[in-house]
């Protein structure tokens, strides 16, 4: 146990942890900003109306993917990374949540995740996914002692 | 510390300075974009305030000719453009949906409309035992469940070229809403969703049916 320890809080493996995450993030964040009309679409396919007004959910699409781009490039880059590895956890979870729900009630689109090319499909593996990149950002996240 | 890079110790305050000067940057830089693609030239981007398009507002959805489809050359009929002349009236003919690729938000009384005319196919999406209490009198009972465990349902399903009307409980519809993308996906066209669903026809005093048939037992 206090091996695996050693080894989740070893700067090299965190700092591995961080640019893995931050890449992803970078990867999610590019193609949404550039088709932001597409990802707005795929926002409306959560049909998040139950927890959101769905007036508020535009702002939504042009917010998320560059507080995405922003805690990727601080996660990337090592500057207050720590922080940007709390908000990509924090998003992640947000995501995650909004999988669920949607796999709760039986919809079924692509999720554009990582934009219109790179969207799968709402479901068991989308879920797995999710929380596996959640697991990276957990270890990016870790406090040093 | 003496590099402008760090692996990631930062704690505290300084930790949490960092979340909310990320989240605060990303919320302003989206907005920002937003805002110079809104306002600049050509003018495109995303509305502040989202609307889910409705049967009002078909005007801004209507295939154009770019996308190859027909209709784009062929404007609206006028009374698409004045809701009073559809809404509300018996008399009145029905509006005539042009072939979208989402399904639409449709009011009340142009469901009315509709239904006096005999000029939609009117789906209930409800459980058979909800529909089988009280159904819009015509209305085909298609449970949205049923669908996603056999989609072969959907496929036999022929609206013979008219709208597709689909209703369910109300509320926030989730129910109209699925089956009316599955149908979409499943390439039907003139798909329309009453959010106001039975509830709202119930306490209208339009026509009811009850029983497992379209027309009532």
């Amino acid at each position: 146990m206090s091996a695996l320890k050693a080894f989740l809080l070893h700067p090299t493996v965190r700092r591995a942890a961080q640019i893995t995450a931050g890449s992803i993030f970078l990867a999610s964040a590019l193609p949404k900003i550039a088709d932001l009309s597409a990802f707005a679409g795929s926002v409306h396919n959560f049909h998040l109306e139950p927890f959101l007004p769905m007036a508020a959910t535009n702002l939504l699409a042009m917010t998320i993917p560059w507080v995405e781009l922003v805690a990727g490039l601080a996660l990337v880059a090592g500057v207050r990374p720590r922080a940007g590895a709390f908000v990509y956890v924090a998003l992640l979870a947000v995501f995650t949540v909004g999988v669920i729900t949607a796999m709760a009630r039986g919809l079924s689109f692509d999720c554009g995740c990582f934009g219109k090319a790179g969207a799968g499909p709402i479901g068991a593996l989308k879920l797995a996914e999710n929380l596996s990149m959640m697991a990276v950002g957990v270890i990016a996240a870790l406090e040093r002692r | 510390m003496d590099r402008w890079w760090s692996d990631g110790t930062e704690t505290g305050s300084r930790l949490w300075q960092g979340v909310v000067a990320i989240a605060a940057t990303g919320c302003l830089l989206g907005l920002a974009q937003n805002a110079l693609v809104r306002y600049g030239d050509p003018k495109d981007g995303l509305a502040w305030k989202y609307t889910p398009p409705t049967l009002d507002s078909l005007e801004d959805i209507a295939p154009s000719s770019a996308d190859g489809k027909p209709g784009g050359s062929n404007p609206l009929p006028p009374d698409m453009n004045d809701p009073l002349q559809i809404g509300g009236s018996v008399t009145a003919g029905v509006p005539d949906i042009p072939d979208v690729s989402r399904p639409i938000q449709i009011q009340i009384s142009k469901v009315k409309a509709f239904f006096d005319a005999k000029a939609g196919a009117i789906i209930d999406a409800r459980e058979p035992s909800e529909y089988a209490e009280g159904h819009i009198p015509g209305a085909l009972n298609l449970p949205y469940d049923e669908v996603v465990t056999d989609p072969e349902r959907l496929e036999k399903f022929d609206p013979q070229g008219k709208p597709i009307i689909i209703y369910c409980g109300g509320g926030t519809c989730e129910l109209s809403m699925n089956l009316g993308f599955a149908m979409v996906n499943a390439g039907k066209k003139k798909v329309l969703v009453f959010m106001g669903g039975w509830p709202e026809w119930a306490t209208s005093g339009y026509p009811i049916a009850k029983g497992a048939t379209p027309e009532g037992a």
